[in-house]
């Protein structure tokens, strides 16, 4: 069980006006998943090239338990990596794809046997050794490739979307696998992801990243629900933001006055949020309730998505099946219920 | 750290580039100093322009055959690429007409390029001599009675045999690019035409002739230059006269006379910048790679 | 179309295989003159007069030597250059990348004259060392434009991930990197090989009649005149290339394009 620091780490690329990554620091405790979530280009993939060794960071440090790794290379730091991809060597079938980090370990023929036949139980594909990596599925590959890198107990886990290209139904499923074998191992992990519902589902904290910075680091279920600043909640999919005074549980907004359950700390300029599943549609006036222009409506299965336009707010609607369908162009109240607004600012 | 990545491809190019640079570099520039008459060897160290002087003005020992020679060296060389580009052309799209990829077509065109020059040209011999198989089946066939009444295919003077050599060395050679090239090209366009009421030849004229002309463009001209310099196979299945260019600089490189050895040098270098030129005009034209 | 292709096909095929049968046919026999359509006698007595001739031999341990010589040095020198040529982008790529042409634009006859020159100061004409160096000419560029491309199409990914897996830099050279590009590696280095093999022009310049290579031997004996022993080297001479395509067949069908002229 090992844990990561990451302190104030820098990496401008040659050739590029602006750094990758700026004054980045992390801690992850042992055994912890964190996960970066960030658009491509938000320096994530980088971070975890520099851990691993594949590259070498302009300015700060990286520590496993305390003492720095920066010298050692990639070879010697145990930081063991899966990609989007699975790169099983296709010259080697299963079982020697995963005896590989053994194998170069010297370890003997019959430890790696066995090695290999428990972490393919592990991974739910016993008995696959002499299969060959072309006879795969995408999901199979995957959790080979995981199962490679677990075998040689390393200190730290690094994932690197290695979900992405897989259909939704497997998908899922591994995302509950990787999570519970990475528990049960209570191996310290870092994953990087660009899909939301993933990085929910698997972390114990969650990194948003934005141009090679961190905007907020929380467990997931606070920052869904309390996002600390409007650019997190941008992040965790609040796009309805009111900016006005507020004082005694009441803000002052151009659109209107409305109440909030939770006051923020003084009186003065404050920004609330909403959630777009806690917004309501109505046909009558009321308490919360803006008066605003239905633009348009999408049916998404368990929801209905409304984009409404009030004033020149436009406000996104999501409202559980069964729900009332208002036509495009249809005059409605949209209510925003007081113990959902939270402030972000 | 930065730094050392900048410097490592260089340092991984440099023995390659050293080799070539040296090699090819050291000898051409001893080359023009042989040419311009620097022989230190037997003293001479005054730059002459004499050596380019007699060949081009058609005197001297070298000079009295260089303008024949040069005629002689393009009329092969460039009837030989346009005849095998236009027979590659055709093999190229009656093979790729094939379904299911044609291993054995692609086996049998390689094998020809494996085939060493020497090899081909000597069956060349064998095969076409007056004297040669194709000879008696003449005979066999009533046709001809005695050898001398078979036509002078190989060293001959009008270089049908270096002719016949290159186009079926060669034909395979640009076969192989245009095949790849057709391969790869999805066969929509051809079946869209087709649809429109083209019929073969305007297929071909019209959709498959403009997608493969690039290719098959480089391809030519790379066989251009290595007939056009080419040595071995002239030296074999030519005659005394006319020669080609490349044999005509052998032959006074060679020669003891240490200053007929400029000759021979001079007319390769003028040789190597014609085959330079074409390169560079190629180069200009399809935008490297 | 289809009756031509049939015909065209049926062509190239006969093409092809009539030298074969045609040297055949000569080694095997030792009168066979104008107007037979068949050797009266045949005899395996040329073959054996050829392979058991003293000259045959050395010519044949030389160019055996020689050519495996040029394509081991060429593999070694052009791996690296293919490898930044193929992978990497940095400045003064193009420069690099037209340097390393040139050899298959410059006519061998101006090389090889050159070179004459420069290694009779060197000490290096007729020796095997110095007619070595000059059939790097030609081969080194084809391997380093045949590995380029497989380069080009290599994922690093593949080496980052044995390096993390904990084997060294070395280690994941010869266990993973030479293994996935051993396809391109083996036809690199067989054609380097083969191109070392024909090169007659170099070896007559460099080797200043010292030495002697089958195709050297060969040139002679098709200006000699004998057509039955010279048939019988030319099988000689093309047993590697045969045996070569046979090998790369399947690599070389994936890959067409990459075939260069140079042999």
């Amino acid at each position: 069980m090992t844990n990561v620091n990451l302190i104030a780490l820098t990496k401008t690329y040659p050739g590029q006006p602006h750094a990758v990554l700026q004054d980045f620091s992390l801690a992850v405790a042992a055994g912890e998943l964190v996960t970066l979530l960030g658009a491509s280009g938000s320096g994530k993939s980088t971070l975890l090239k520099l851990i691993a060794g594949l590259e070498q960071p302009d300015a700060g440090d990286i520590q496993f338990d305390g003492a720095s790794i920066r010298p050692l290379p990639p070879h010697r730091r145990g930081a063991v990596f899966m990609f989007q991809k699975s790169y099983l060597f296709p010259f080697l079938n299963v079982g020697d794809n995963i005896g590989f980090g053994l194998k170069v370990q010297g370890a003997s023929a019959h430890h790696i046997r066995g090695e290999v036949a428990r972490v393919l139980h592990l991974i739910g594909l016993p008995g696959s050794e002499r299969r060959q990596p072309g006879q795969l599925s995408g999901g199979e590959q995957q959790r080979v490739a995981l199962a490679r890198a677990l075998v040689t107990n390393p200190k730290l886990l690094l994932l690197d979307e290695p979900l992405s290209s897989l259909d939704t139904e497997v998908r899922l499923n591994l995302q509950a696998a990787i999570r519970a074998i990475q528990r049960e191992l209570g191996i310290t992990t870092v994953l990087v992801t660009h899909d939301l519902g993933e990085a929910m589902a698997m972390s114990d904290r969650l990194a948003l990243l934005s141009h090679g910075r961190i905007v907020a680091l929380d467990r997931p279920e606070v920052l869904f629900h309390r996002p600390p600043s409007q650019a997190a909640a941008q992040f965790m999919g609040v796009s309805t933001f009111l900016t006005g005074r507020q004082s005694a549980g009441c803000l002052e907004t151009p659109h209107g006055r409305l109440q909030v359950a939770c006051a923020a700390a003084q009186a003065g300029a404050a920004t609330y949020a909403i959630r777009p599943e806690h917004i309501r549609l109505q046909k009558a006036a009321g308490e919360n309730a803006l008066a605003g222009c239905v633009l348009d409506c999408v049916f998404r299965g368990e929801y209905v998505e409304y984009q409404v336009a009030v004033a020149d707010l436009d406000v996104r609607v999501r409202m559980p099946m069964p729900a009332p369908r208002y036509e495009r162009g249809a005059q409605v109240y949209v209510r925003l219920p007081a113990e959902h607004l939270f402030a972000v600012a | 750290m930065r730094r050392r990545l900048s410097l490592s491809p260089w340092l991984s190019l440099a023995p390659a580039l050293a080799l070539v640079v040296v090699l090819v570099g050291a000898s051409l520039a001893y080359g023009v100093a042989q040419s311009l008459g620097l022989m230190a060897v037997i003293g001479q160290n005054t730059v002459s322009l004499d050596a380019y002087r007699s060949l081009l003005s058609g005197h001297g020992p070298a000079g009295r055959e260089f303008w024949s020679a040069l005629g002689f060296s393009l009329w092969v060389s460039v009837t030989a690429t346009i005849v095998s580009a236009a027979l590659a052309l055709l093999l190229a799209v009656g093979l790729a007409s094939r379904p299911g990829g044609g291993a054995a077509d692609t086996l049998a065109l390689n094998w020809n390029l494996a085939v060493p020059h020497l090899v081909w040209a000597v069956a060349l011999l064998l095969f076409l001599a007056q004297s040669g198989l194709l000879a008696r089946l003449a005979a066999a066939g009533g046709l001809i009675e005695l050898p001398a009444e078979f036509p002078v295919l190989v060293r001959d003077r009008y270089g049908l045999g270096l002719i016949l050599h290159y186009v079926s060395k060669e034909t395979p050679f640009l076969a192989l690019i245009v095949l790849a090239m057709l391969r790869s090209q999805p066969t929509g366009y051809a079946q869209v035409a087709a649809n429109l009421g083209a019929n073969r030849w305007q297929r071909l004229r019209y959709v498959t002739l403009p997608f493969v002309m690039p290719g098959l463009l480089a391809g030519a001209l790379l066989v251009f230059a290595f007939v056009f310099s080419a040595y071995e196979v002239p030296a074999v299945l030519g005659v005394g006269y006319p020669r080609m260019l490349s044999v005509l600089a052998l032959r006074f490189f060679t020669d003891p006379d240490l200053r007929a050895r400029a000759d021979g040098m001079a007319v390769s270098l003028i040789l190597t910048a014609i085959v330079l030129a074409v390169a560079a005009a190629s180069l200009k034209r399809g935008g490297a790679k | 179309m289809t009756r031509l292709s049939q015909i065209g096909r049926w062509a190239l095929y006969l093409l092809l295989a009539a030298p074969l049968a045609l040297f055949a046919v000569y080694a095997f026999s030792t009168r066979w003159f104008f107007p037979q359509l068949l050797p009266a006698e045949w005899t395996s007595a040329t073959l054996a007069r050829v392979l058991g001739d003293g000259r045959v031999i050395s010519a044949l341990r030389d160019s055996v030597a020689m050519a495996g010589g040029v394509s081991l040095l060429a593999m070694v020198i052009g791996y690296p250059a293919a490898r930044v040529l193929g992978l990497r982008q940095f400045r003064g790529r193009n420069a690099a990348w037209l340097v390393l042409f040139l050899p298959t634009v410059v006519p061998p006859l101006a090389v090889g004259m050159g070179l004459n020159i420069l290694f009779l100061q060197l000490g290096l004409a007729g020796t095997l060392a110095g007619v070595m160096l000059a059939h790097l000419v030609p081969a080194l560029p084809y391997v380093v434009f045949t590995l380029a491309g497989a380069f080009a199409r290599y994922d690093e990914n593949y080496e980052f991930q044995a390096l993390v897996l904990g084997a060294s830099p070395a280690r994941t050279f010869w266990s993973v990197s030479l293994r996935l590009l051993a396809p391109s590696l083996v036809v690199a280095g067989l054609f380097a090989f083969l191109i070392s093999w024909s090169q007659y022009l170099l070896t007559l310049l460099i080797g200043s009649g010292r030495i002697i290579t089958l195709p050297v031997l060969l040139f002679s004996a098709a200006a000699g005149g004998n057509p039955a022993t010279t048939a019988a080297l030319a099988l000689i001479f093309l047993a590697p290339p045969l045996v070569i395509i046979a090998a790369t067949a399947r690599q070389l069908n994936q890959r067409p394009g990459d075939i260069r002229e140079q042999l």
